[in-house]
């Protein structure tokens, strides 16, 4: 227990778990908001150019992360997005989301188009029948959504240092430089840290879909 | 199906802009900055990289790593969704493949350090036993120059990914057909080579470029296990990127950028073979 009394008296440490928290639920709401509507249209709605769409779509998750930023690094110095936590908020985008949409296309394919048209032709309004019937159907998905999309989140290292510069200090730029200097007791438990943080924030949503999502006894 | 017309479109819009203002303004600037010296166009810094001894031997480095990573996650992946998808109903399975995903890459790479390295535990284990009788004799598997521990890292931690990806295709397999190649008298290889290869295939080939891309451009782990020379080359790129003097800056770009090229050339050589089998498959299967 040695290693978790040194780690906690470090004071940066709290810090660095808030930020990694803000940030990452800020980067797994952003990808709901964002996933959710796309994967539905993808799973729903053939068009003209979707495989077009589908492959821009995973352009993020191919095109090396350190190629992209560096090329925005200097345009996000100029828009002051640089050391600020909003900053490393919208790089953490790029690794998450294609993974996002893909778990929700398939998760709307899997479920079909149909429940929403027998709700909407018994005289639901488009929204409450999303609201009534996907929502509580997409709650598994939601779910694997916010433990993975947080994870990513914790473990991008290179993409907050260039971005976040030396102000915005995340657990991943903290254990870096503890690798080296710190005992491996305190390491230890620096690396389970990386475990409980995305537990504490599923229980944190866990509650928000029991409070918001309705129906959960039948699907539960 | 149309519930709403066009604004369906619209739903894609936030990706769209999302992968256009940061991938594509990304990577356009980038290329800039790799080909201009003294505002004026010249393609000097790409010359300069591949004439560099140091980029080819990280490059060399970081493309056999990334293969025979991807190779094993993607081999050790499909024989274990195979195995898996026969007890699919057993949730508790579920529940053991997400564990390694609890932990970052680099955690697992620290554990690799502690687990293998020659003053780690398993050295001291062996020692104690006495079967090798200097701590020095343990096989030399982390900062080795194979990049042993890098690939075992990847292998583990990418595996449970090619599962994640394949095991709804083997859920969604129309178990039928494997049925009839058996009643006629195929043997479990026929199974997979007719059945299961075509309607796995593309899933198989976009998981391995994904793992693969990922891999040749991490940084994380090889920081943590890797040698110093040679270098995985986002080490190297980052280096020249942010230490020291600005000249190499450019460098940086031109040598990222190679690599982005070379991805991006295979993903194109993939989509438009894909684009074809797609087509086939979805008639031959008639599940869709």
């Amino acid at each position: 227990m040695n290693g978790w009394k040194i780690l906690l008296k470090e004071p940066r440490i709290w810090q660095a778990i808030q930020s990694s928290w803000l940030i990452g639920i800020t980067v797994v709401l952003l990808n709901l908001l964002i996933a959710i509507p796309a994967g539905r249209t993808i799973a729903f709605h053939s068009f003209r150019g979707k495989w077009f769409f589908e492959l821009l779509f995973t352009l993020p998750i191919l095109i090396p992360s350190l190629a992209v930023v560096m090329g925005l690094h200097l345009t996000m110095i100029r828009l002051g997005l640089t050391d600020h936590w909003m900053g490393v908020v919208i790089v953490h985008l790029l690794p998450s989301v294609p993974y996002t949409i893909k778990i929700f296309h398939s998760s709307f394919e899997r479920i079909g188009p149909h429940l929403e048209d027998q709700a909407v032709s018994l005289g639901s309004s488009k929204w409450y029948s999303f609201y009534s019937i996907y929502l509580p159907l997409l709650v598994p998905s939601i779910r694997s959504t916010v433990f993975l999309v947080f994870v990513i989140s914790l473990s991008q290292y290179v993409l907050t240092a260039i971005i976040g510069g030396g102000n915005v200090v995340t657990i991943a730029t903290l254990y870096f430089p503890f690798l080296s200097t710190v005992k491996e007791s305190v390491i230890s438990s620096f690396s389970l840290v990386f475990a409980i943080l995305p537990l504490t924030v599923l229980l944190l949503f866990e509650l928000l879909i029991q409070i918001f999502i309705p129906y959960r006894k039948q699907n539960g | 199906m149309k519930l709403f017309g066009k604004s369906n479109l619209l739903f894609l819009l936030p990706p769209f802009i999302l992968t256009i203002a940061l991938v594509g303004y990304g990577v356009i600037m980038a290329i800039s900055e790799s080909i201009h010296k003294n505002e004026q166009l010249t393609f000097q810094y790409y010359v300069d990289v591949f004439a560099n001894d140091i980029f080819i031997a990280s490059l060399n480095y970081s493309l056999s790593i990334a293969f025979v990573s991807t190779f094993f996650s993607i081999f050790i992946g499909l024989l274990i969704t195979r195995w898996l998808y026969r007890c699919w109903k057993n949730d508790f399975l579920k529940i053991v493949y997400w564990i390694p995903m609890l932990f970052p890459h680099f955690v697992w790479g620290y554990m690799m350090v502690l687990l293998f390295s020659q003053t780690g535990w398993f050295s001291s284990l062996v020692y104690n036993i006495g079967i090798i009788h200097k701590p020095n004799e343990f096989p030399v598997i982390i900062n080795d120059s194979h990049g042993i521990g890098i690939i075992i890292t990847y292998v583990l931690k990418e595996t449970p990914f090619v599962i994640l990806m394949l095991l709804p295709a083997y859920h969604q397999l129309n178990h039928q057909l494997s049925s009839v190649v058996r009643t006629l008298g195929g043997k479990e290889w026929d199974v997979f080579k007719t059945v299961e290869w075509p309607w796995i295939m593309p899933i198989l080939f976009e998981t391995s470029i994904i793992v693969f891309s990922f891999i040749l451009s991490a940084y994380e782990v090889p920081y943590l296990l890797g040698t110093t020379y040679p270098k995985m080359i986002s080490l190297l790129v980052y280096e020249w990127f942010f230490e020291g003097d600005w000249s190499n800056r450019p460098k940086a770009f031109a040598a990222m950028l190679s690599v982005t090229m070379f991805i991006f050339s295979i993903m194109m050589a993939y989509t438009s073979l894909l684009i074809k089998k797609r087509y086939h498959m979805m008639k031959g299967n008639g599940k869709v």
